[in-house]
């Protein structure tokens, strides 16, 4: 087995936060000697990510996804622990690993503003020190793919939020890095134009093979893109596998959904009725008595039709989330 | 550890830090363009501040018979107008532009780059030195029209001029970017930049020419880097330095953009690693 | 009166929200004693190569010095603020929130915001007009204090017309940032008597922006160079000034709100 591109093991990371206490004496003592409170932003995490995988990070705001791509990107320090992209210590942030990586923040802009983003490509040529015909061939392909011809030519502050994304990352990827951050690409964007950033997404990690690692909070960016996710929690990993398998680790119902002959009866006494619209019952049942009740419907009652699902991704999510700190 | 992946191959490295600097200050110049009002509230503000010593000197010059110490109204307006030119060189990315870049978190971009980060703020602000000098041209024939300057540069004056307010531009780069970094550490660094700015003030020939003040401030100026970025470019033009002290001048620049460059590079190893340790 | 109450409530707001920031009080300090020792420095080295300027004494312009700090940190303490909030709300499409209060347009952007630490400025501006006034000559009459104080009003009114105008400018130039920078510049030229400039930028500083006329006029009542028919005219000035800037307010509201239907 080949080395993993990302290699993770026990990264911490821990911030130190002032503690500012009100009133001017403690203002004035607070200027000499700081008072602190650990944050543990990360703990002990560990993880392999292996070359073309895309991996999706999952959390609700502060469980520390950002601050681990951000480690990983070499724009933070880890307290502890060991992180190596492509062989290189990030933090370190060696000229031939920056060459080799990017990271694209959905909330930032990196082009310059005033100017065509055409332009700003050209610095990154230079920055990049790539050679030209390298140059043009990777910006054009990523012009085409990305449909993008006619904004490169316009100033970056007269673009809407969805096309300055697009220009974003073909400014993020003209050196055509092996390893992609993605911190919340599609936030803010309307629904076509996340559907556009990931099809586009998927795309590149099919051409380049790259490893792309990336965070967000719309399900769909991650059901479409990832095959693997890892779930964090307080700073902790919850789960680390196939996304298929994240509802069968932490569902605790299923849905039935039952359309009966005689629509009015009762059925409180088999499940949670979760919707009852005309004919359709939905009911909420624990995944362990599934088969059960739904065999006594089938008994009970006339049955014209049963389907047992799978509770959406978002509610399993929702349902890991609403656990406590302490697992 | 080997990861096998496909690399671009690298264009030369000083082949690619020229195209960088010619990129990016036809980039500053592209940009400035676009705020041509926004740029002339900007010096119209500056050309206030050597207008009001070049007419309070002027009046003492008057009144005390033609000339203070030596120089006269002519000297004195020639000194003032030079000022301003040196003090749009001396425009540089100093305190302020350090907070903004922090507090609007631009940095994290331009960390996740391979360059220097010296490079994109020596680059920007040179290029936006030749709009800002087409800006000024104007502004300084109307105050020669007005003041009526006394200046006869020689050649050679002229010569070390050009390079010396380039070499003002950097020296002045290398010590403003080092208090920059202060912004690192505290949100509430103005007081600070205020002190270098009023001790700069008096100690390179911004305030009054280094002539007027007393003479052991004059020997002092010698020993800062700060009188080598006003006073010795302006005189470089207007005063009557030999050929010697054009020359030790220019030496003296080079040792202080070297010193400031050390200065530099210190301050912004530490202000990275705290950057990178509390995260932004 | 509703008006008074508003400002009043505004100004309330505003300082507990920066009685937060106490520190800054001391950073205000030394940046005032930075500046207060620049101008005293500035003013020893003037004099040591005349006795006086202009026909001002050292004292008179120390007086004077006075006069242009404790002005300026009025402007710093109220001024300025609101009317960078102004820009700022402007540019960001914000002003909206202001526009739809029932209340004077113009009264609630210009009371919207105090940086109450700033008042260390004008305490220092104070302690340099007494140090100054103290070795002036002649003795200063009630009827000097009371001409002192309506010029340094009719100063005030000014300056605030003069910001309001410029900044009313942001309705057709989004981007107007170093308008500060300009202002700073130019509110320098107030520490000097405006009659020392040749007349083109005399008349500049004291009609088109009326910073060497707010700064002049006061510190030439407390040195008993006021002429009444002067002050009378300032009264004038400023009225005319206040009802133009009020007009420009409004007639710039309008293009704004024409703009962004």
């Amino acid at each position: 087995m080949p080395d993993p591109v990302v290699h993770v093991a026990e990264l911490t990371k821990i911030y130190k936060v002032p503690e500012r206490e009100a009133g001017l004496r403690q203002a004035a003592k607070a200027l000499f000697r700081r008072k602190t409170r650990d944050v543990r932003a990360v703990e002990t995490i560990s993880f392999d990510v292996g070359a073309g995988e895309v991996v999706g990070f999952l959390g609700p705001n502060g469980a520390g996804k950002t601050t681990s791509l951000k480690m990983l990107a070499g724009l933070l320090y880890p307290t502890s622990g060991t992180a190596l992209v492509l062989g290189h210590v990030p933090s370190k942030r060696e000229r031939d690993y920056l060459r080799q990586m990017t990271m694209v923040m959905g909330n930032r802009n990196q082009l310059q503003w005033d100017i065509p983003a055409l332009d700003s490509y050209e610095l990154n040529r230079a920055i990049y020190r790539l050679r030209r015909e390298d140059y043009v061939a990777m910006r054009d392909e990523l012009i085409e793919l990305l449909d993008v011809g006619d904004l490169v030519r316009k100033p970056v502050r007269n673009l809407s939020l969805g096309e300055r994304m697009k220009v974003e990352i073909v400014g993020a990827l003209l050196h055509r890095p092996q390893v992609l951050f993605l911190d919340e690409p599609t936030i803010g964007l309307d629904v076509t134009m996340q559907k556009r950033i990931r099809t586009f997404i998927a795309e590149y990690n099919q051409r380049q093979g790259a490893t792309v690692l990336l965070t967000s909070h719309y399900m769909a960016d991650v059901e479409a893109l990832c095959e693997r996710v890892i779930v964090i929690h307080h700073g902790r990993i919850l789960f680390d596998g196939a996304l298929a398998s994240l509802a069968d680790e932490f569902a605790a119902y299923k849905t039935i959904g039952v359309v009966l002959q005689n629509g009015g009866a009762p059925l409180d006494g088999y499940g949670e009725v979760v919707h009852h619209q005309g004919d359709r019952v939905s009911l909420r049942v624990p995944k362990a008595e599934t088969s059960r009740v739904a065999a006594r419907l089938l008994a009970d009652h006339e049955v014209l039709d049963l389907t047992i699902e799978e509770p959406p991704i978002e509610d399993v999510i929702e349902s890991v989330f609403t656990q406590p700190a302490a697992l | 550890m080997s990861v096998d992946v496909a690399r671009l191959p690298e264009a030369g490295r000083w082949r690619s830090l020229f195209d960088f600097y010619v990129t990016t200050m036809r980039t500053a110049i592209a940009s400035q363009l676009q705020y041509r009002v926004t740029n002339y509230f900007y010096m119209l503000g500056m050309i206030a501040e050597p207008v009001v010593y070049l007419v309070v000197w002027t009046t003492i010059a008057d009144q005390e018979g033609g000339s203070v110490n030596g120089i006269t109204s002519g000297e004195f307006a020639a000194y003032y107008i030079v000022w301003t030119l040196v003090r749009n060189m001396n425009i540089v990315f100093g305190a302020p532009f350090w907070e903004y870049r922090i507090r609007e978190g631009r940095l994290a971009g331009d960390l996740l780059k391979p360059m220097y980060i010296l490079h994109y703020d020596l680059a920007y602000f040179a290029g936006w030195k030749f709009v800002v000098v087409a800006m000024w041209l104007p502004i300084a024939f109307g105050l020669s029209a007005v003041f009526h300057p006394t200046l006869d540069p020689t050649a050679l004056e002229i010569v070390v001029f050009i390079f010396a307010i380039w070499g003002a531009y950097l020296v002045r780069s290398m010590f403003q970017g080092t208090i920059g970094m202060l912004n690192f550490w505290t949100t509430r660094g103005a007081a600070v930049f205020d002190l270098y700015i009023a001790v700069e003030m008096l100690l390179s020939g911004r305030l009054v020419p280094l002539q007027l003040m007393p003479g052991w401030v004059q020997t002092l100026a010698n020993f800062l880097p700060f009188k080598w970025t006003f006073g010795f470019p302006i005189e470089s033009l207007v005063g009557n330095l030999s050929t010697e002290q054009l020359l030790l001048g220019l030496c003296a620049q080079a040792l202080w953009i070297g010193i400031g460059l050390v200065l530099f590079k210190i301050a912004w190893s530490s202000a990275i690693k705290r950057f990178v340790s509390v995260g932004n | 009166m509703n008006a008074l109450r508003v400002s009043w409530l505004f100004l309330k707001i505003g300082v507990i929200n920066e009685l937060q920031y106490r520190v800054n009080f001391f950073v205000q300090l030394l940046q005032s004693l930075i500046q207060v020792g620049t101008a005293l420095i500035m003013l020893a080295l003037v004099y040591s190569h005349t006795t006086e300027l202009n026909g001002w004494s050292e004292s008179e312009l120390l007086s004077l010095i006075g006069v242009q700090v404790l002005l300026g940190g009025f402007i710093h303490t109220f001024i300025q603020p609101n009317m960078q909030r102004l820009m700022e709300d402007v540019q960001q499409g914000t002003l909206d929130y202001a526009l739809t209060k029932p209340e004077d347009s113009q009264l609630l952007i210009s009371v919207r915001m105090v940086q109450i630490w700033q008042v260390v400025e004008i305490a220092s501006g104070l302690i340099l007009l007494s140090v100054g006034l103290s070795g002036v000559q002649q003795s200063i009459g009630v009827v000097d204090a009371i001409a002192f104080g309506i010029a340094l009003l009719i100063g005030g009114v000014l300056v605030y017309c003069f910001w309001l105008v410029i900044t009313t400018g942001a309705f057709w130039i989004v981007r107007m940032e170093n308008v500060l920078e300009l202002f700073e510049g130019i509110y320098q030229t107030g520490r000097w008597p405006v009659t020392v400039y040749p007349g083109w930028l005399r008349y500049s500083v004291t009609f088109l922006v009326p910073i060497g006329f707010a700064v002049t006029v006061p510190a030439e009542a407390l040195t008993s160079r006021l002429q009444w028919p002067t002050l009378v005219f300032a009264f004038v000035f400023g009225a005319a000034v206040f009802a133009f800037t009020r007009w420009f307010w409004h007639y710039g509201l309008r293009h704004y709100s024409g703009a962004s239907a």
